[in-house]
């Protein structure tokens, strides 16, 4: 009786180790939600030839203000109905439809968290994936701004799902596209995808 | 260990029957298991390797799983028809680095027809990226030309130069279009995809072959000899679907929610990669289901072999003294069992298949069978001395000598 009650002690501590280890899976998160955060593996050290950690926020050019069409504009003191108000409201979104890249990143390595979106069709070896911020990101929900996709190119076949989070590593590149969309994106030359691992 | 190789392999031919059946139904299960293992992996293979390179599929408003596995498999059909001025306007879209519409419908002995216009072969890719070949021949210049893909040429043992005719649909009873035969003109290689099941023919085809149609049957009184179809606009009105490659990848969410809602027709844009995920993500509980049904095959194969040794092991009671009185062991039994056990596995039926094969489960299986029924090993073993005996070996050829006695011997 003793043995059997051990063994399921045994069984089950066993179960919750598989169940901690597990990546992070599309079930994990809901539409919409962003990459919740995680520890780096490995501490950056960028003089190490380590990639640098890079968050989703950093893609943002510093000196760039999406806001700015709403600075010196008092809401409280505009009448209701002030073309004003719907106008700066306007340029803020579209100052979001073409969102520039953060060109000091060009050239880095880097490390960063995201949901894949595959553009090939086998799961078992993508060739070429978006990386994007956010959980259901056009799927289900309206596309995250230019500067928030990242189109990677994988140097060995990676192995992901739609919608699962992963670590890609590998060199970042702002590369001009002259098209209504936006002047230049991102492109990921990716050397490594590592499954994304919450600490919990 | 020869001499215990040579008695197990003579045992076994001594329930060589027995023996049979149950290697045959682990053989079949087995190999049922490998099979399923094997199309899983074939089915998803071909539908991953049949479309790459393209960003965007689009179409009219429907399901989005719908309209890949029509526009790219040929599987179903589609509820709508997109016009072709909103194909224009997407194919005109500065982020667009080629368009390629495509309509389909029309059926010859089966096989699928594509409407395209001759580009398709450039910029269609799969796989890889590889990029259509032609085996023999070119893409279609004039109207009434075709390119067949390497499967409808070899199945239907066309060549070059070849009159087909094409039906209004793709059910072997449809109506043909008997006016307006087509020539093959070109033969695509192999691909391994949908592309060899096709006909191609371009968009102005599809139009001439229906000028004299309405609404999917022909107008009585009315037919337009395939000489004087160029006297009519031969644009096509509506099509099935636009691939879409864009300029930069990065930008396919932009473009696709741009053709949902700033080219006026209600459409949609897919991304054929997203779509197949979800496919595959609904075909995994079949497959696993699959999995399961020929596991349990095994597995209950696997427990008639094991009924089969114990049953046998039963019989044999009386071997196992014998085999102490000849000196041997608990070792030396073992070994006997476990050669026996290893031959069967390392018998083609195992080697066929995918899943290890379990060299040791018989010995393992049968040895607390056996010290269930009490055999004084030890006792007998002290008995003859514990070291080794005179001559084991024409003892055992004795007792080998009477197998034919009502007990079995191992």
């Amino acid at each position: 009786m003793c043995k059997i009650r051990s063994m399921r002690l045994i069984v089950a501590t066993g179960l919750a180790l598989l169940v901690a280890c597990q990546p992070a899976s599309s079930q994990d998160y809901g539409l919409g939600e962003k990459i919740r955060p995680a520890p780096a593996p490995r501490a950056a050290n960028p003089s190490a030839g380590q990639p640098r950690n890079v968050t989703w926020d950093d893609l943002l050019p510093p000196d760039w203000d999406p806001l700015a069409a709403l600075k010196g504009l008092d809401l409280a003191r505009l009448k209701d109905g002030d073309p004003r108000a719907q106008k700066a409201l306007d340029d803020l979104k579209r100052a979001w439809e073409h969102a520039p890249p953060n060109r000091s990143l060009h050239g880095q390595r880097i490390r960063i968290p995201g949901f894949v979106v595959p553009l090939d069709g086998d799961p078992k070896a993508l060739r070429e994936f978006l990386l994007v911020p956010y959980f259901g990101a056009c799927i289900h929900v309206p596309p995250p701004p230019p500067n928030q996709v990242i189109h990677a190119l994988a140097r060995e076949l990676a192995k992901a799902q739609s919608m699962d989070a992963v670590w890609a590593t590998g060199r970042l590149e702002v590369v001009r596209s002259d098209t209504p969309f936006g002047s230049a994106t991102y492109v990921m030359q990716v050397e490594q995808v590592t499954p994304y691992r919450e600490k919990r | 260990m020869r001499q215990l190789c040579w008695l197990a392999a003579h045992s076994a031919w001594n329930r060589r029957y027995t023996l049979g059946l149950v290697v045959a139904a682990i053989a079949l299960s087995v190999a049922l298991l490998s099979v399923i293992e094997r199309l899983r992996t074939d089915l998803r293979a071909s539908f991953a390797q049949a479309v790459s390179g393209t960003d965007l599929i689009v179409g009219a408003r429907s399901s989005p799983l719908q309209l890949v596995l029509y526009a790219v498999f040929r599987m179903g059909a589609v509820t709508h028809e997109m016009s072709w001025d909103s194909a224009q306007a997407i194919a005109r879209h500065p982020a667009v680095a080629w368009a390629v519409p495509v309509t389909l419908g029309d059926g010859h002995r089966g096989y699928p027809v594509l409407g395209a216009p001759a580009s398709y072969f450039q910029h269609f890719r799969y796989g890889a990226g590889e990029s259509l070949r032609f085996a023999t021949g070119r893409p279609y210049r004039g109207l009434f030309e075709a390119v067949l893909g390497a499967e409808v040429a070899e199945r239907l043992g066309y060549r070059l130069g070849q009159r087909i005719l094409l039906a209004h649909g793709h059910d072997p009873l449809a109506p043909t279009h008997a006016d307006k035969p087509f020539t093959v003109v070109g033969i695509l290689a192999r691909t391994g995809t949908p592309v060899d099941r096709t006909v191609h023919i371009g968009l102005e085809a599809i139009e001439a072959i229906h000028l004299d149609w309405q609404g999917g049957a022909p107008i009585p009184g009315l037919a337009i000899p395939p000489e004087l179809v160029g006297k009519f606009d031969l644009t096509p009105k509506s099509i099935t679907t636009v691939l879409l490659g864009l300029k930069s990848r990065a930008q396919v969410f932009a473009m696709q929610r741009w053709v949902e809602t700033q080219v006026g027709e209600p459409l949609m844009a897919v991304l054929p990669g997203v779509v197949l995920d979800e496919l595959w993500q609904m075909l995994a509980v079949a497959e696993h289901g699959l999995l399961a049904v020929s596991a349990l095959v095994a597995g209950t194969s696997l427990i008639g072999l094991v009924a089969v040794i114990l049953a046998g092991l039963n019989e044999r009671r009386r071997s196992w003294p014998s085999c102490a009185r000849w000196g041997r062991g608990r070792g030396a039994s073992w070994h006997c069992w476990s050669w026996k056990g290893w031959g069967w596995s390392s018998s083609p039926s195992y080697s066929a298949g995918s899943s290890p094969p379990w060299p040791s489960s018989s010995p393992a299986l049968g040895w607390p069978r056996s010290m269930d029924l009490g055999l004084p090993w030890v006792g007998r073993r002290r008995a003859s001395g514990c070291g080794s005996p005179p001559s084991p070996w024409p003892a055992c050829r004795r007792a080998f000598g009477r197998r034919r006695a009502p007990t079995a011997w191992p």
